[in-house]
């Protein structure tokens, strides 16, 4: 979850891809996914549809951080951060 | 071959995810059309499976599904199994074998000749037997809940039928009573699955407007 919400608070207000998020963390669908699902559900991403930028095309769900998920990451990046918290988010 | 197989593994995915994560099977479909190679869709659609595995405890659809898999897979398939080699049990009794039938027949020459000329429709019908457990096995999972009762009153109507022929025709109907069991340990599965499935849909329809 720590490498999840790092690459989503590098940039916290843009909109981003799930296969972005895979390839820029690493984490396989298998993983990344039920992260997001559990963040979403907990508050801390938000989730839209976007319109396909081919016609053709499926239309896409994209992701980012809400004020909550902000907060967790400034708190999570911390130098002082316990490594109790560190833990419960990883 | 690779991309058809990825397909077919984002497909049950997406029916693992159930109702209340249609959103995300649909968000996982459309990144998967966005993956580039073969191996790269197997390992996305893999991944999307093993997600959809893990979540199917976590939402009373999910619960309800692995449970019906269970006991079509861990309990109707194998009885279904049972079944058919009785059947299969019951036509090698015919060809000389006499495993099937109870001790003393050979020693009375006027029951042998009865319980011989039954052995064909003893093995029918655990033959038919076998073959509706598996009919089960599959409307259930359908959750074809007419058609889960219509195959359970013909599986009642056979096994009664098969209890009284082999009673009638001094057959040992220890089998019959362990099936009589089994099979009433298999309704009552199915009726809490029936009532577990109306509950959910019950509660997630749509509220009908005035």
């Amino acid at each position: 979850m720590l490498i999840l919400l790092e690459a989503l608070a590098a940039r916290a207000q843009q909109w981003r891809h799930g296969y972005e998020l895979m390839k820029e963390t690493g984490l396989s669908s298998g993983t990344l996914y039920p992260l997001l699902m559990r963040m979403t559900d907990q508050g801390l991403v938000e989730a839209e549809w976007r319109k396909p930028e081919q016609p053709g095309r499926p239309a896409r769900h994209v992701y980012r951080l809400t004020a909550a998920g902000v907060t967790l990451a400034q708190t999570a990046a911390l130098p002082n951060a316990t490594p109790a918290q560190k833990l419960a988010l990883a | 071959m690779i991309e058809a197989l990825s397909r077919a593994l984002m497909q049950l995915a997406t029916c693992c995810l159930g109702e209340s994560r249609r959103e995300w099977a649909l968000a996982m479909q459309a990144e998967f059309e966005e993956a580039g190679d073969a191996r790269t869709l197997l390992s996305f659609a893999c991944g999307c499976l093993i997600a959809a595995w893990c979540e199917l405890p976590r939402h009373a659809e999910g619960r309800l599904s692995a449970l019906s898999h269970a006991i079509a897979l861990g309990l109707l398939v194998p009885l279904a199994s049972i079944q058919f080699l009785c059947g299969l049990k019951s036509s090698m009794v015919l060809g000389g074998l006499e495993s099937g039938l109870d001790p003393g027949w050979s020693h009375n020459p006027f029951l042998a000749g009865a319980q011989n000329s039954a052995m064909p429709v003893l093995h029918i019908l655990w033959l038919m037997l076998g073959a509706w457990h598996l009919h089960l096995a599959w409307v259930l999972l359908e959750r074809d809940w007419e058609r889960v009762a219509r195959t359970g009153a013909l599986i009642a109507a056979a096994t009664l039928t098969l209890f009284t022929f082999m009673a009638v025709l001094l057959l040992s109907t220890q089998a019959m009573m362990a099936l009589a069991a089994i099979l009433a340990i298999e309704t009552i599965f199915i009726l809490t699955l029936a009532r577990w499935h109306a509950r959910i849909f019950l509660n997630t329809a749509p509220a009908t407007t005035a």
